[in-house]
């Protein structure tokens, strides 16, 4: 199914997702991620969006991918500056597949000691409702309005 | 093609026609019901799958002008600052609603007599207090009796869910400010039940409950309703109540599956298909004897829409709370400002609850606090909110204004080609004034318990799940669309069980009013049996 990010280069995809989501310190870089494809069927699901990113993504020079990385978050910048509103929705398409994927899900689990990771089947568990701490409100009393 | 009369036909088979269906079936009548979309396929819930921050956003959303499934019709909502909510399917918006299972109070019921606003309903908290303990019941909720901000009640079904993280932290803040707060009835429940599993605190209610934990009608009112008789016909799209020519109700018009026109007889017509979709059936529903609009002679058909304005209020703690964990939504409320006060400088009140952190995409999008920045400094700005924070949204209480409506737009139409709704709203000053004064104690609360920084969200815009007014009842026909049971002035079988009913909104969460409204609606059809009403 062509798409508006069907046409992007993976190297041009990649460089921006790296530079957007870079790694170090146990963090994947985003482009590492071979993200593209993610990153395509998301937009098709949502085609306005979808032309934001591509029109962010073609204002950038055509040589980005081979540039340096200052050189890559200038030309960045540039665009935020320029086209704020197509800026944001790169950045966004970039998160939302980013924090989709389950080796994301297993840094930021490993480095805040909980875990992460869809709502089921696991889901929580919650401490059973200590009922002590209602003591203060019960004791103000009631507070609905008669009628 | 027309096929066998029933006794009662019920126009949407959500939070109402599911409570009104298993009544009536119960008691022996022939219920047809005809809902436009189908029963909801469990294996379909993205809520297992690593990417069900975004299918919320997208095909997953409950606004259907985002989600766009096949059985939705567009709503027309440019001129209002909150976007619709709603599901098409069995069980309507209870699939994807966030289980919050609030009454409203003695006072909400009388609020011209008590404050000088809007109107008085014409039925009392204690003609409906058994209803809503019989729909406790019927959709199994939990919680926990003694709330200090309601009359006395037996005890819930089911016992509290926990605090979802970080909610014991801002419910000893709420204390020590001597405020009130109380955990949240749900309509989920805590202990296995039957064939449906306890809740485990996954927290996404909004996407539909693999665990059949969560109380949705397709869960809880149809099976029984099915088994007592009742008939359900998936994939009916009304578009017109059809009338004789002494103006009674004689069924419904309808595309089937296949897009054929059907009709539907029935000696009796319920309508069910909440604060959007009635009111747009009903304006659609033009003959010789009703050129305005089915039951429409007061002219309020569509009018005094009422959402819930709802701000939030978001605080970063610099410890983890293990905010990702419990239900999305509420675990605790406070009704501290629930009634009037005119020291505020508002009429009526509002209801503040705690919610729980979000998901790790949402966090790094928005959410309820900032986007983050990209770049070098992402990751250390992330691990600063991931399960860090906690938020108090603010539920105002929003009064009837005849100008706030749903019309019809006939420039947009659905699949079948039936003109869409549309929805003309505006905040007014009273609202504006209630939630600056909600976030002011939002913050206030949120400091107490610990919170760093704080962050607000004025007006959320995708927050119009509760849709009220559009067809009030009451007991002057100039002044009201039906009597205090539901039944058309105009036409006197034709009835409606939604929360188009709502004479004001309150500062809770309507569904369990709207199900006991069906309830006790259902009760008096059951005892006026072949009274010819």
């Amino acid at each position: 199914m062509f798409t508006p990010l069907s046409s992007v280069p993976d190297a041009l995809l990649d460089a921006a997702l790296d530079r957007l989501l870079p790694g170090g310190d146990g963090w994947p870089a985003a482009g590492t991620l071979d993200l593209g494809d993610v990153v395509r069927t998301q937009g098709a699901r949502v085609p306005a969006q979808s032309a934001s990113v591509r029109a962010a993504l073609s204002a950038l020079p055509a040589d980005f991918a081979d540039q340096p990385a200052p050189a890559q978050e200038a030309a960045l910048r540039a665009v935020e500056q320029a086209a704020p509103a197509d800026f944001a929705a790169l950045v966004a398409a970039a998160y939302s597949a980013y924090y989709a994927d389950p080796r994301v899900h297993a840094v930021i689990a490993e480095k805040s000691g909980t875990p992460v990771r869809p709502p089921q089947p696991e889901g929580h568990v919650l401490p059973v409702f200590d009922e002590s701490l209602l003591a203060g409100v019960k004791a103000r009393g009631p507070i609905w309005r008669p009628v | 093609m027309a096929d066998d009369a029933a006794d009662v036909l019920i126009v949407g088979s959500g939070a109402s026609g599911g409570a009104v269906a298993w009544r009536l079936a119960s008691a022996g009548i022939k219920v047809v019901c005809l809902e436009q979309g189908n029963w909801l396929d469990p294996a379909r819930i993205p809520s297992n799958q690593p990417d069900w921050e975004f299918r919320r956003l997208t095909d997953w959303n409950p606004n259907p002008n985002v989600r766009r499934g096949p059985a939705d019709y567009p709503i027309v909502d440019a001129a209002s600052p909150i976007k619709p909510l709603l599901y098409n399917g069995v069980g309507g918006s209870t699939i994807m609603w966030s289980t919050m299972h609030p009454r409203f109070h003695p006072s909400d019921f009388r609020v011209r007599t008590l404050d000088g606003v809007g109107d008085d309903w014409p039925l009392t908290y204690d003609e409906l207090a058994p209803y809503y303990d019989l729909n406790d019941r019927m959709m199994g909720v939990s919680g926990l009796a003694g709330d200090t901000a309601y009359p006395p009640r037996p005890a819930r079904p089911f016992g509290p869910l926990g605090l979802t993280g970080g909610g014991r932290t801002l419910a000893e803040a709420m204390d020590r400010l001597g405020w009130h707060w109380w955990p949240a009835e749900r309509s989920q429940i805590s202990a296995p039940s039957g064939d449906r599993q306890a809740c485990n605190n996954c927290g996404w209610c909004e996407a539909g409950c693999p665990r059949r934990a969560k109380g949705s009608t397709d869960v809880t009112y149809w099976p029984a309703a099915l088994a007592a008789g009742a008939v359900l016909k998936t994939g009916a799209r009304v578009f017109e109540i059809t009338v004789d020519d002494q103006g009674r109700a004689t069924g419904a018009h309808y595309f089937d599956a296949s897009g054929n026109i059907r009709h539907k007889a029935a000696d009796k017509v319920v309508m069910a298909a909440n604060g959007i979709g009635t009111p747009r059936l009903l304006l659609l529903s033009v003959s010789k004897l009703f050129p305005d609009g089915l039951a429409n002679s007061s002219g309020l058909v569509g009018r005094n829409l009422m959402f819930h304005p709802i701000a939030n209020v978001t605080g970063v703690f610099d410890t983890m709370i293990n905010g990702h964990t419990g239900n999305s939504t509420v675990s605790l409320y406070c009704q501290q400002f629930y009634e009037t006060d005119p020291t505020r400088g508002f009429a009526r009140g509002f209801m503040m609850a705690g919610l729980r952190s979000q998901g790790p995409m949402v966090t790094a999008t928005g959410g309820w606090a900032k986007p983050l920045a990209w770049g070098e400094s992402h990751h250390r700005d992330f691990m600063a909110l991931a399960g860090r924070t906690g938020s108090i949204s603010i539920l105002c209480e929003d009064l009837p204004d005849e100008r706030n409506h749903v019309g019809i737009d006939a420039s947009v139409c659905d699949a079948w080609g039936i003109p869409s709704a549309s929805l003309h709203y505006q905040i007014d000053q009273n609202s504006e004034r209630m939630l600056a004064y909600g976030m002011a104690r939002a913050r206030e609360a949120l400091v107490e318990a610990g919170a760093r920084d704080v962050v607000d969200k004025a007006l959320l815009s995708e927050a119009g799940f509760h849709l009220m007014g559009t067809a009030k009842m009451g007991s002057d026909p100039a002044r009201s669309v039906t009597d205090r049971w539901g039944r058309s002035h105009d036409v006197p079988n034709l009835y409606i069980v939604d929360g188009s009913l709502f004479v004001t909104s309150a500062a809770v969460n309507p569904t369990p009013t709207i199900q006991a409204l069906a309830l006790r609606i259902a009760d008096h059809l059951i005892a006026s049996r072949g009274a010819g009403g």
